[in-house]
């Protein structure tokens, strides 16, 4: 028989136990933990969560610190797990270490830096592009990545697809205006058509050039047969898809594309689409507003060609195949040089060479007699 | 010495057939033409790799052009004369209308298809010009007055149409560059055929043809100039 003073130590043992190993069991803190983690997102809105949170920069700027979990929650970044700390990186710890940007802007500019982490690619594409050179030149207030994505509340910037000319006409606001009176603007704006271009699509987005180069301006036929020579997508709308590639044969035309092919860095004056449709303005050319509508088109034709009389805007084909209806004199010449003279040089280069014929059978009968 | 007296000198007969002044005309048209082919070829075809040679540079380009108006001018002036010229003269019964086509060309022009085709030994017999000759320029001067009216509607689009339709413009662009090639081959293919190739004939040089030719190829006149009968040549291929 065991001893009593060991019967006596198992049962305490077994009491303890019974008391410790539930309380391991329960080592995490309880959900409902009055106090969260540091550096977690609840825990960040436990105080910046509270209206009226302000601060003053040197610049005299109060800046609200107030953040709703609303606004997080609505973002793409929350709900996946990405939290304040992700992009506000300096800040590991309360209280925080002080703030020594003078002015708001210089602030936005500053943490903005963060986006790269994550998004290196678009990032550094940024830095190549009109905006940063913009700011390079001494304008802060050209656009990081915040400005048009938003900081805490970062959407998708193409739901609705309208919101991002939106976003542009912020602060290109004549800009916006013309292009929401246009064609493209109207039917993005009015009708949702996913079809029209945003600013994005013939700007590019992050690598934003300058459009005023000679560069973009040889490009610019390429850039509008992306769509405009897509005969499906032309289809949809009853247009022609012919217009570029009638454009790249006409005077205007082959113009530009040796430019481009050769010298795309140096200006040069032939039209281009936007010479005549107009950039951000551009209407159907049945609207009377319309620059290339048959009311406007000699203004427009003069824009270039002064001295250019009523008379004028006839030579122009109108991006149309020769027809007999349309451009009779052009049909006209066509058919002599298609046919007639082809017809004539034929019957010439016969003639050649029955004489040739002739003259050789003629020599071979001499040399045989 | 023994040379000279054993051989005896040979003498040819020629006779005149173009003036002085066609012959320089003949020149400046040449020298025009050539300059006005090789400045036009390469705005024509300016995606072609030799055209991107020559126009290598926007100056190059506009070098060219400025080469190609300038002899335009000069092709213009000599095209004016040439047609002035001839009118006068003509009107004062100083040249004569060989020429213009006649109905005689089209039966000339059977009789040497039906030789060609060897239905017949005999050649046509023909006057000054051969139906050969007034067809090469005749086609050539419907040609140039197609370049050159086309060529002035191009260069000063603006005041043609202050008159003329606008319509006419890109007409011409095509008309232009189509008849400058249609020009081009023609004189290679059917102008240096029968002054290099079937013969060299160097008269419009010269301004004068030897008798053999004459007899050969001009028989008709050869008989009205000397009223001597211009031999049986023509009444076969003879050689």
């Amino acid at each position: 028989m065991k001893p009593r003073w060991l019967r006596l130590l198992a049962v305490t043992l077994a009491a303890v136990g019974l008391l410790v190993l539930p309380a391991a069991a329960r080592a995490d803190p309880p959900a409902a933990s009055p106090t969260p983690a540091p550096q977690t997102e609840a825990y960040c809105l436990s105080c910046h969560g509270q209206p009226g949170l302000t601060m003053t920069l040197p610049s005299g700027e109060v800046l609200s610190l107030t953040i709703t979990a609303e606004a997080l929650r609505g973002s793409v970044h929350s709900p996946l797990g990405i939290e304040c700390r992700a992009c506000h990186t300096q800040i590991t710890t309360y209280p925080h270490p002080s703030i020594d940007y003078a002015t708001r802007r210089e602030l936005s500019r500053g943490l903005y830096q963060a986006c790269e982490k994550c998004h290196a690619d678009n990032y550094s594409k940024t830095l190549d592009s009109m905006h940063a050179r913009a700011a390079t030149a001494g304008n802060l207030e050209a656009p990081v990545c915040t400005d048009c994505h938003g900081a805490h509340d970062v959407h998708p910037p193409d739901q609705p697809r309208s919101h991002i000319s939106e976003i542009c006409g912020r602060c290109h606001t004549q800009i916006y205006s013309d292009y929401a009176d246009s064609v493209h603007g109207a039917a993005l704006l009015q009708e949702g058509n996913p079809d029209v271009p945003v600013c994005t699509d013939c700007h590019g987005v992050h690598n934003i050039q300058d459009p005023r180069t000679a560069q973009f301006r040889v490009d610019t036929p390429e850039l509008c047969a992306g769509c405009h020579a897509d005969a499906e997508l032309m289809g949809r709308y009853g247009l022609s898809a012919d217009v570029y590639s009638l454009y790249s044969l006409s005077w205007h035309g082959v113009d530009v594309s040796v430019y481009r092919a050769k010298w795309p860095t140096i200006w040069h004056e032939s039209a281009v689409c936007t010479d005549c449709h107009g950039v951000h303005d551009i209407r159907r050319t049945d609207d009377p507003a319309s620059r290339v509508n048959p009311r406007n088109l000699l203004t427009t034709c003069r824009q270039c060609h002064p001295d250019a009389g009523p008379n004028w805007t006839g030579a122009w084909t109108g991006h149309n195949r020769v027809s007999l209806e349309r451009t009779p004199f052009v049909f006209y010449t066509q058919a002599f040089y298609g046919d007639f003279v082809n017809f004539v040089l034929g019957l010439s280069a016969v003639y050649v060479l029955l004489q040739i014929l002739r003259a050789t059978v003629d020599r071979i009968r001499t040399a045989l007699r | 010495m023994n040379a000279s007296s054993g051989e005896a000198v040979r003498s040819e007969r020629t006779f005149p057939r173009f003036t002085a002044g066609q012959r320089w005309e003949h020149s400046l048209l040449i020298l025009t033409f050539t300059v006005l082919l090789l400045t036009g070829l390469p705005q024509k075809f300016r995606d072609a790799s030799w055209s991107r040679y020559i126009l290598a540079t926007p100056d190059r380009v506009e070098l060219v052009r400025t080469i190609h108006h300038t002899a335009a001018v000069a092709f213009l002036l000599e095209a004016a004369f040439h047609v002035g010229r001839g009118l006068v003269l003509l009107a004062r019964r100083r040249l004569s209308a060989a020429i213009f086509p006649t109905m005689q060309d089209l039966r000339d022009a059977g009789q040497m298809v039906r030789y060609l085709l060897f239905l017949s030994p005999r050649r046509p017999r023909y006057g000054k010009y051969s139906f050969e000759q007034k067809f090469t320029y005749w086609f050539l001067f419907f040609g140039f007055g197609i370049l050159i009216v086309s060529g002035l509607i191009l260069w000063f689009p603006t005041i043609v149409t202050r008159v003329l339709p606008g319509g006419l413009i890109p007409a011409a662009k095509l008309a232009h560059s189509s008849e400058a090639l249609v020009s081009a081959i023609f004189v290679v293919l059917w102008h240096f055929f029968h002054v290099h190739i079937e013969r060299l004939n160097l008269s419009i040089f010269t301004g004068r043809l030897n008798e053999s030719d004459m007899r050969r190829h001009h028989g008709q006149e050869f008989e009205r100039l000397t009223g001597e009968a211009a031999s049986d040549e023509s009444t076969g291929d003879g050689g």
